[in-house]
């Protein structure tokens, strides 16, 4: 079980748009992951703890452990499907 | 006709939790999706209104009598509690009239493509509730649908053209080309931030201050934990109230409960929204393929940069300590701090991110968030009784709806002889319009 870590600016609105696309992605793609959500100011507290840190805007405030995917295009649907292959491959 | 009637009544008196999922399923209807699928958004919805329902309850019983005991001991008078943006919108998608403000705000932005007036497409449905709520709050003091519409589909056009003008700030700052940010809990700081920038600038000497914090994050980032603020913030209730050791604790424990809860419940508005709004962004994008638009984003993807961060975790306590001297003030404020970074985010693209201006700009901002809050609080704890979000007596607010400038402005014009009012507003609005449209004009020649 792989865990991700979805983070908004306020960890309710366009975290539950990522988070609901990447569950649904895994899902298709028979991988079991645990998807948890939270605001960009609690990252750093929390990333430890997950196998991938996805964020809908721009991360530059700090550094974390795990690897990082900006998805934004989830937002726009512009590219959505290569950003969702990028979040799977960091699944595998 | 006797049987419509009464069906209809039987699910009024039902109340909120009843009238969403039929309301949204309607909606989602509407907008195409198969009808399994819109029910189920409905429900989940219902289910949102139904948590936090629980949650605003959890905080009257524990946060009310704390306020009220905080000003029989100090006198000081917070006794408005800020339940947070999510409770609101939440009181604001339950409304009666909501379904046809939703359609209004659309068919606005549509209008608006249309005929070049905007480059904004804003399919982000979710944040309707900030033009819709002033809506709400219009037709439930004037009784009349026509005036909330029209409210509304001011707000709408205001949204719109601000996002426009602020687009690139949000490329060349945030560094996000392509998209604009139609989301008025951000927007509504730069008719504050954008004069006072400007004065600031003017002043010989302070125009040239700027500071830096080093490691900001890691003395303050405790500012930046919901559950941390919740509990820190309810222990000091406790204690103002002179409760016994054993209280304090537990009034700590249980705010920070309701700092975590109130955004899991939103959460679910969120979700059961989605499936429309995908099928409004589909619609819209395949309507206007071959026009170059801004997409409109929730203001979410912003607040991520170190400056706005900085910028909030400095702001956030100060808001508090400010809460409790300005004179005049009764919001106690409390969940929406955690999205104090929304507030400022706009401020700080403004500045460059000058931490000098940031904070001074900043507080102002929250400054004028409570005043706003203390004046539109009873209409808007009115409002929330009648769906159903009872807070036994003691008055509501949050950091959204007309706490915001922009939105505070729109509502009272509405409200007090809108004949000289909302006539004024629109002649303010359209010499803006026009200069920001001269401005930009110069700028590219």
């Amino acid at each position: 079980m792989k865990r991700i870590l979805v983070a908004c600016g306020n960890g309710i609105a366009t975290s539950t748009v990522v988070a609901t696309k990447i569950r649904e992605k895994c899902e298709e793609a028979g991988i079991s992951v645990t998807v948890t959500q939270c605001k960009l100011l609690e990252v750093e507290a929390k990333a430890d703890d997950y196998d991938l840190l996805v964020t809908t805007g721009k991360f530059t405030g700090g550094s974390v452990k795990c690897p990082t995917v900006g998805a934004m295009s989830l937002l726009t649907g512009i590219n959505e499907e290569a950003t969702l292959n990028e979040i799977l491959s960091y699944l595998k | 006709m006797q049987v419509i009637y009464s069906i209809f009544n039987t699910i009024l008196d039902a109340g909120a939790v009843v009238m969403l999922p039929i309301i949204i399923t309607i909606i989602g209807l509407i907008f195409g999706i198969k009808l399994s699928k819109a029910f189920r958004s409905g429900l989940t919805i219902g289910i949102g209104f139904a948590g936090i329902n629980l949650v605003i309850n959890l905080m009257k019983d524990n946060i009310g009598p704390a306020a009220k005991a905080m000003v029989e001991n100090f006198g000081i008078n917070l006794d408005i509690v800020d339940v947070g943006w999510g409770s609101i919108a939440a009181v604001t998608w339950s409304s009666p009239i909501i379904a046809i403000l939703i359609f209004a705000i659309l068919a606005t932005n549509i209008i608006m493509l249309v005929l070049n007036a905007t480059e904004t497409l804003d399919v982000d449905i979710w944040n309707y509730h900030h033009m819709a709520i002033v809506g709400i709050m219009v037709y439930f003091v004037t009784k009349s649908v026509l005036l909330g519409i029209f409210a509304t589909v001011l707000m709408a056009i205001i949204t719109f053209k601000l996002s426009d003008w602020t687009a690139p700030l949000v490329e060349d700052y945030f560094g996000i080309p392509g998209v604009s940010l139609p989301t008025m809990s951000a927007l509504a700081s730069v008719i504050i931030a954008y004069p006072l920038n400007w004065i600031i600038d003017k002043i010989p000497g302070i125009n040239k201050l700027d500071f830096e914090i080093k490691d900001a994050k890691k003395y303050l980032g405790i500012f930046g934990e919901p559950s941390m603020m919740g509990l820190i913030l309810g222990m000091i209730v406790g204690i103002l109230a002179k409760y016994s050791v054993a209280n304090i604790l537990s009034l700590g424990v249980n705010m920070a409960a309701v700092m975590i809860l109130i955004p899991k419940m939103t959460a679910l508005f969120m979700e059961g929204l989605m499936p429309i709004s995908e099928s409004a962004k589909k619609f819209c994008q395949e309507k206007f393929k071959n026009r170059k638009f801004l997409i409109g984003l929730d203001a979410a993807v912003v607040v991520g940069n170190p400056d706005v961060i900085t910028t909030s975790l400095i702001v956030i306590p100060l808001t508090v300590i400010m809460a409790a001297i300005l004179p005049g003030n009764r919001v106690l404020p409390f969940a929406d701090l955690a999205v104090v970074t929304f507030r400022v985010a706009m401020v700080v693209a403004m500045t460059r991110g000058n931490l000098f201006k940031n904070i001074i700009i900043g507080l102002v901002t929250t400054a004028a968030l409570l005043y706003c809050g203390t004046i539109t609080s009873p209409v808007l704890t009115q409002i929330a009784t009648s769906v159903g979000l009872d807070f036994g007596g003691g008055l509501i607010t949050s950091f959204a709806a007309t706490s915001l400038a922009v939105s505070f402005l729109v509502y009272e014009a509405f409200i007090n002889n809108p004949i000289i009012w909302v006539p004024v507003l629109l002649i303010v609005f359209a010499i803006i319009w026009v200069g920001v449209v001269k401005y930009q004009k110069k700028r590219n020649i």
